[in-house]
């Protein structure tokens, strides 16, 4: 057959369909996410000082440093300037008493970086949670260093919240539902108690959380059902037992539920991605956290209950809508 | 007539230009006309080289039912009839036809106003010898979609395909589905007339059928056409804005609540045909004028044409051609895409004809043309969220990766109706339609 067309012509591109992408790209939906974490620690600077913004640049350094160094090592494209890296780090930030100290901070975002997420092939090809695999590993090591608290005081304005040494759950842990009842709500809400740099101050993470839901970079069937289960199951207990059980309001803006509702809960790659999933994802959490905190022997069950609820994303990634044109099939 | 089901999707960037108006192109010195469209099957050529052919003249037959009849879109000289690249890449045998610059046609003209009188044998065998195509995926011919079970012996011997299922809705698709697609909205405010004769031709051939005819955001239904169309008993079919309702899986969906059941099944199965608002202005040529088809109408667009424009095209016409005649373009093109923005085919070479089965050109310049990375999927759901099939695209897209074609199977990669989508929305700038379209092809070669 002789050549039926010249093709010394001018060279085309060719590519598959679509010829149109859209801009979003990985890179937009990580520097997103860390715009909406600014607020929490904003807050938590506010509140614990200078301190808070060290570990957080820290967390960030270690976190990208170790990254770098993984996907050189294991030959992979260098993917820093995603800007995961940074996104991890300042998590594990913002989940950390602001007087952890710096070798810890860098123990623990290291074991994030490395053990949660580059050995498994790196971003979302990890099974669980990378920065809670982090802290739950210095968590275990390293207890007293993670269990050490300051007293918020913030920069200006308000007056520093003193009604408790500890944060809320651990005061609820130790001294049981009373010692509570003089915390005014506002102090919970707007981060004026002990805790953990970035889960303070509730305020602050639902505006990060306001901003991903309204650019659509999460959606709302994770923390919805988080957040929704978590309540309703504290609510039946306070109902019948006041006296052993707080307010699930009360559970809901303490501790790290609000930022694991939002930011933990809802990391790419660890959760279901089917709407259906995602919902039992979030009541699996809300209901877990409740219990450890209810009964379990850790103060805060949001971590656990997260890592505890990957391990089922496998699974709950089959409860999928019906595809287009299915028909029963004929065994 | 409001949506019966809803569908995932999205929103894409709006035209810039809406209906822009209907010119002619300026008549080809050569055409290029493939016997076939798409597929092994091709047509016997009917002429010689040599031989002089004029406008609609029949060049090219085929016994097969899935086969039009091919004419000559000028007249002029036989120049060669060899093997010729379709959009796909594919050597199709072609006549080649070089213009005497007369374009006089075989037979006048002469348009019958009495056409809706003939018999619906009549209808079927003049459509059939028009030549009229209707575009895909799958490009078939226009008769085909008329099958019948209660029609008498002649009838189903031109359709061709035996069918149980009777067709209760035929839908006119006058949907720009994607970008660079402009043709059908301007087909509607131009052709209005012809829309209407359509309507009651498909009407007769199909007499219980009742007849939709859905228009996007694009079509303007002015009053006196709304009121014609209610006359006829047509539903008008309003759709929102929103990719990929214009393409037909969705669109039966949206306007008969059906799904087409996939893999093996087609639009017939469920009873209904989908007719493109451009080809049915073809039907009613080919029945009213007797008119084979020889032309269509073809949007260009992308920054290499600077403003969106519709032309009708002389089939054949090669797109280096067109370009020429037209007077050059604005911007160097880097991708010639045959087709729209989401699933149209990126040209190899700007010597490929244009055929029956391509309605948009888009000239994407440097600045514009996209390319895909080849990063591993993040597993961050956005594509399941977009997915019009509700299918887990990344979760297929690494199945036909890594070769696991059979997984893809059981995971319903064949339900997928390549809409572009996932690959649209992905933040890793993945593949995504090319590793669909790979397993599938995989799977197709068992
Ligand atoms: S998997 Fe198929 S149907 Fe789903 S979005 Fe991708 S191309 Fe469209
Ligand atoms: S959108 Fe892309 S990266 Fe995200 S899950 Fe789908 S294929 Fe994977």
């Amino acid at each position: 057959m002789n050549k039926a067309v010249s093709i010394d012509k001018p060279m085309l591109r060719v590519s598959v369909a679509p010829h149109i992408l859209e801009k979003r790209t990985t890179s937009h939906l990580m520097y997103h996410t860390l715009l909406a974490l600014v607020p929490a620690l904003l807050a938590g600077i506010y509140f614990f000082g200078f301190a808070a913004l060290k570990l957080a640049l820290i967390c960030m350094a270690t976190a990208v440093a170790c990254e770098a160094g993984m996907q050189g090592l294991m030959g992979r494209k260098l993917a820093v300037k995603n800007g995961s890296g940074l996104l991890l780090g300042l998590l594990f930030a913002l989940v950390c008493s602001p007087e952890l100290p710096w070798w810890t901070a860098v123990v623990g975002t290291a074991i994030a970086v490395i053990l949660g997420r580059e050995i498994y092939g790196g971003l979302g090809n990890n099974p669980f949670n990378a920065v809670l695999v982090g802290w739950a590993v210095v968590r275990i090591s390293f207890a007293e260093q993670m269990n050490t608290w300051i007293m918020p005081e913030p920069l200006f304005g308000l007056e520093p919240g003193g009604y408790i040494e500890y944060p809320p759950l651990e005061v609820m842990k130790i001294d049981g539902v009373e010692a509570l009842v003089d915390l005014p709500w506002l102090d919970l809400f707007i981060g004026n108690v002990p805790g953990t740099i970035g889960t303070v101050s509730v305020v602050a993470v639902l505006i990060g959380a306001v901003y991903l839901l309204a650019r659509r970079i999460i959606t709302w069937h994770i923390p919805v059902s988080f957040l929704a289960s978590a309540w309703l199951f504290g609510i039946i207990f306070w109902l019948i037992d006041p006296e052993t059980y707080a307010n699930p309001t009360i559970h809901l803006l303490s501790g790290w539920m609000v930022l694991g509702a939002f930011f933990l809960a809802t990391d790419k790659g660890t959760v279901p991605v089917t709407g259906p999933g995602m919902i039992i994802f979030g009541i699996g959490c809300g209901l877990i956290t409740m219990i450890i905190r209810y009964w379990g022997g850790y103060v805060d069950g949001v971590a656990f209950a997260i890592l505890l609820m990957n391990a089922t994303t496998g699974l709950l990634d089959r409860v999928r809508p019906r595809v287009y044109g299915r028909v029963k099939e004929v065994a | 007539m409001g949506l019966k089901a809803s569908f995932r999707g999205v929103s894409l960037p709006p035209q810039k230009v809406s209906n822009p108006a209907i010119e002619n192109a300026p008549l080809p010195q050569r055409v290029v006309l493939p016997l076939g469209h798409g597929g092994d099957l091709v047509c016997e050529p009917v002429v010689e080289i040599g031989e002089e052919v004029k406008t609609g003249q029949l060049v090219g037959q085929s016994g097969d039912f899935l086969l039009a009849p091919v004419h000559s879109s000028i007249s002029g000289r036989v120049a060669d009839i060899r093997p010729w690249f379709d959009q796909l890449g594919n050597e199709v045998l072609s006549v080649i036809v070089e213009s005497d610059g007369n374009d006089s046609w075989e037979e006048e003209l002469r348009s019958d106003e009495r056409f809706l009188e003939k018999e619906t044998v009549q209808l079927l065998t003049d459509l059939k010898a028009a030549g009229v195509v209707e575009i895909g995926p799958p490009a078939m011919p226009l008769h085909a979609k008329f099958a019948h079970p209660e029609r008498p012996k002649e009838f189903l011997f031109l359709v061709g395909i035996p069918r149980a299922k009777l067709v209760d809705t035929v839908i006119i698709n006058c949907i720009d589905a994607e970008p660079g697609m402009s043709l059908k909205g301007a087909v509607l405010q131009e052709n209005s007339s012809e829309i209407l004769a359509g309507i009651k031709i498909v009407q007769k051939l199909m007499d219980t059928a009742q007849v939709v005819l859905a228009v996007g955001s694009n079509g303007s239904l002015n009053a006196p056409l709304t009121s014609e169309l209610a006359g006829l008993g047509v539903k008008v079919y309003q759709g929102k804005d929103k990719y990929p309702l214009g393409l037909n899986p969705i669109l039966i969906k949206c306007v008969t609540g059906r799904e087409i059941p996939l893999p093996d099944g087609s639009e017939q199965d469920i009873g209904v045909a989908v007719v493109d608002a451009a080809t049915l202005v073809h039907l009613v040529e080919a029945v009213r004028d007797l008119k084979p088809q020889v032309e269509r109408v073809v949007s260009l667009s992308g920054a290499g044409m600077g403003a969106v424009k519709n032309y009708k095209v002389r089939l054949g016409t090669v797109v280096g051609d067109l370009i020429e005649q037209l007077g050059g373009l604005k911007g160097e093109p880097i991708k010639v895409i045959a087709g729209g923005a989401m699933t149209g085919i990126a040209l190899f070479s700007t010597d490929i004809p244009v055929t029956k089965n391509i309605d948009a050109l888009i000239f994407q310049t440097a600045g514009e043309a996209k390319s895909f990375s080849q990063d591993a999927c993040i597993n961050c759901g956005t594509c399941v969220r977009h997915c019009p099939a509700r299918l887990l695209p990344g979760e297929l897209s690494k199945y036909c990766e890594f070769g696991m074609f059979e997984e893809a199977r059981d995971k319903y990669l064949l339900h997928c109706i390549e809409c572009g989508i996932c690959a649209y929305v992905c933040p890793e700038k993945r593949p995504m339609l090319h590793l669909m379209r790979y397993g599938k092809r995989e799977l197709s070669l068992g």
